[in-house]
């Protein structure tokens, strides 16, 4: 059930990866080789994702596959993981905000600069 | 009354002095006092000298088709302009077309209006209409905005939208988020049919129907992106 649940969740993730390298390969954003690096990776992480399921059957009650709730370690990585979401959210805002100004400032200096030279 | 004519241009050095000579020959003998603006975004060829015909504002770096779009807007507000028209580069939209949707606008008072491609779509290829009516779909499940073609080059902007309307998008992707932002704003949007004129240099300029994969995406990623702010 629990490998079903991992399927379902990452299985949009993928989907949405390969689609976006055949865009971007088909508007010739990305080149032949970058291209087939990127579907390899891709396709390589959905065998993975696929084969977990019978891997675990496979490997079964053997030790480093025994699992306990969750431990003060998994808790931290969690609360790591959140937060790096919280920072990451802020940079990007940050990032948008930059972007908007320099782009502000581009189209004033793209004026400007054809007003001076007498053809705005 | 001071119309702003605003052409964004990237490449267009074949094309842009016919598409200027026409409108000015069509608004000459109108009662509108009209200047053309260029906005040369960064074109690699002689988009800039073949367009000195008109006003030429260069951009420094290569913006896409929003950011100089938005430029355009930005050189008319600084103008005092009454209204703007904004119309694409590779000469598919008519002059008349432009005036017409110009009038149209006056008439019904409209702050957006878009002159619609699908309401008459003669000469439009099968894979083009089926691309405008997906991006036009996705805008409308997106944004709520019910109009035939979100996509069209030939805008008309009243004074109040010039003030108003501002986007993120720099890419084509700006159509779709305009229209949002112009409803936002509660400005009147309206439509009004026009003929595109296909060439195949204007084919070959026109945008992939893969890109409107990228457009669909960013307009997503703006959507939920917009949510939280």
């Amino acid at each position: 059930m629990r490998y079903a649940l991992l399927l379902l969740l990452t299985a949009p993730i993928v989907l949405m990866a390969l689609l976006n390298i055949f865009t971007q390969y088909k508007i010739k954003r990305i080149s032949k080789p970058r291209f087939f690096h990127q579907l390899i990776l891709w396709l390589l992480i959905s065998t993975l994702l696929v084969a977990s399921f019978p891997v675990y059957n496979l490997l079964n009650g053997k030790p480093l596959l025994d699992s306990n709730a969750l431990s003060l370690l998994d808790i931290l990585q969690t609360t790591a993981i959140v937060y790096l979401v919280y920072i990451i959210n802020n940079f990007r805002r940050k990032i948008e905000q930059n972007e908007r100004t320099i782009r502000d400032l581009h189209q004033e200096v793209s004026i400007n600069l054809s007003s001076r030279n007498g053809k705005g | 009354m001071k119309i702003c004519i605003v052409i964004p241009a990237y490449n267009e050095e074949s094309v842009i002095r016919d598409v200027v000579d026409d409108i000015k020959e069509t608004f000459s003998s109108t009662k509108y006092f009209c200047e053309v603006v260029v906005v040369n975004d960064q074109s690699t060829d002689n988009t800039a000298e073949n367009a000195n015909n008109a006003t030429v504002i260069n951009h420094l770096i290569n913006q896409g088709a929003g950011g100089a779009t938005s430029t355009g807007l930005r050189y008319a507000e600084l103008g005092k302009a009454n209204w703007v028209i904004t119309l694409d580069g590779d000469g598919q939209h008519k002059a008349s077309d432009a005036l017409s949707c110009l009038e149209q606008a006056i008439k019904v008072n409209a702050d957006l209006l878009i002159g619609s491609r699908l309401l008459s779509k003669e000469g439009m290829s099968k894979v083009k209409v089926l691309g405008n009516r997906g991006l036009t779909l996705i805008t409308y499940l997106l944004f709520g905005i019910n109009v035939t073609d979100s996509q069209s080059g030939l805008r008309i902007f009243s004074q109040k939208a010039i003030d108003v309307l501002e986007w993120k998008s720099t890419g084509y992707d700006f159509c779709s988020e305009m229209l949002w932002r112009a409803k936002k704003a509660n400005l009147n949007i309206a439509e009004y049919p026009i003929q595109a004129i296909y060439t195949d240099y204007s084919r070959s300029k026109g945008q992939s129907n893969w890109n409107a994969v990228n457009i669909v995406k960013s307009l997503v990623r703006r959507r939920i992106v917009e949510m939280f702010e």
